[in-house]
């Protein structure tokens, strides 16, 4: 009995930093989803914070993660009762997905870029119908064009015409 | 946009890097023409088209053929006032001349093809293809000359005529006939846009007036 009783301060604070840290990891990866919604406007402020955020989310999660799993395996040992290390398993649960979750980037999953893109000669191009819109280039006597689409749904399509690197967007 | 070199974001109307290691360098603009594919296909037979994915259009996820006209319901996402004039989905061709924006609707365009105006001290004017949908602004100044353009009536395909030298013009700014035979007017870039999206990137940018016409 004793010497739980004098590990009870020291218990309480484990149980206060891992609180902050479970809900730091929370917010850091979170946050530029929120800020970052579509279909409404942004501020550059909030996107420099996102920036920010996405740029240092996946190192900072995995230390806070380690430190979490470290107060977590120490509070078990010191804890009794099925309820307490229920409620640790309970706020270490939430610690994993968002560290994944920074090592993502949410808004490429919904866009697929074209990584090897080909090309059809004018004459071979029957999957182009007459009144669909193309985005149309030309560089030193080579022209191409990249029907909107098919840009609407990749975006971002990199190509070379008539030596110069481009990139095509939408 | 993401690149995958340095993380950088950046701003795909602009070309411009907003945040991360290349923030402030802004990729050069290459000239582009939005166009049916029609229209392209008869001025450049020997292109090529970019090829769908096959994984991407067999599971029939590309935009279906009607998508513009569905789009015309998606709300909108802007912090800019709007013009009370416009609805925010207005369908507008901006042209941006030596830092001066403006917007003109695409009904106008339609209707009045060719626009002959003057933008950012610029004479310049804009027209619709045969297609009714294609469309293109030209500098209309031929060594030192200021030209006015009209419609050539009676013509299977566009053809434009200039008051000055009754010389004839393509759909591509290329005199076909007369006096100025060989001579290109020189391209402007057009965008077409949503008025509400037109107004966020050109805040000060000016609307054309339909006019009485």
């Amino acid at each position: 009995m004793t010497t739980s009783n004098s590990s009870f301060p020291g218990r309480k604070l484990a149980w206060l930093v891992l609180l902050v840290i479970t809900a730091a990891i929370l917010a850091i990866v979170l946050a530029p989803v929120w800020i970052i919604q579509p279909f409404s406007p942004q501020t550059q402020r909030g996107l420099e914070w996102s920036f920010a955020m996405k740029r240092w989310s996946p190192i900072l999660t995995l230390i806070a993660a380690a430190a979490a799993l470290m107060l977590v395996v120490w509070l078990w040992r010191n804890s009794r009762g099925w309820w307490r290390k229920a409620l640790l398993v309970i706020v270490f649960l939430p610690v994993l997905p968002a560290t994944w979750l920074a090592r993502q980037n949410h808004f490429e999953w919904m866009f697929n870029p074209l990584p090897n893109p080909a090309y059809a000669m004018v004459n071979e191009a029957g999957f182009v119908d007459d009144s669909d819109i193309v985005l149309a280039i030309e560089f030193k006597g080579e022209a191409a064009a990249y029907p909107v689409r098919q840009m609407a749904y990749h975006h971002v399509v990199e190509d070379v015409v008539g030596g110069t690197p481009i990139v095509a967007t939408y | 946009m993401r690149d995958e070199e340095t993380g950088s974001w950046w701003q795909q109307v602009s070309g411009e890097a907003i945040l991360g290691p290349l923030k402030g360098k802004r990729l050069k603009s290459v000239f582009h023409d939005e166009l049916t594919f029609a229209t392209w296909k008869r001025e450049k037979p020997q292109g090529r088209v970019l090829k769908p994915d096959e994984g991407v259009a067999g599971s029939g996820q590309y935009a279906k053929a009607n998508w513009e006209e569905r789009m015309a319901n998606v709300p909108v996402a802007t912090s800019q006032v709007l013009d009370q004039s416009l609805k925010p989905r207005t369908l507008v061709v901006g042209i941006t001349v030596n830092g001066a924006a403006k917007a003109y609707p695409f009904d106008a365009v339609l209707k009045q093809s060719p626009i002959m105006d003057d933008l950012g001290g610029t004479p310049i004017f804009v027209v619709v293809g045969d297609d009714k949908r294609s469309v293109r602004a030209f500098e209309r100044t031929v060594d030192g000359r200021k030209l006015e353009f009209f419609l050539k009536p009676g013509s299977s395909q566009l053809v434009l005529a200039d008051a000055e030298t009754g010389s004839e013009w393509d759909f591509t700014g290329k005199a076909i006939s007369g006096p100025l035979s060989g001579q290109q007017l020189k391209k402007v870039a057009v965008l077409n846009d949503y008025w509400f999206d037109w107004k966020a990137y050109n805040p000060k940018t000016i609307v054309y007036d339909l006019g009485g016409r």
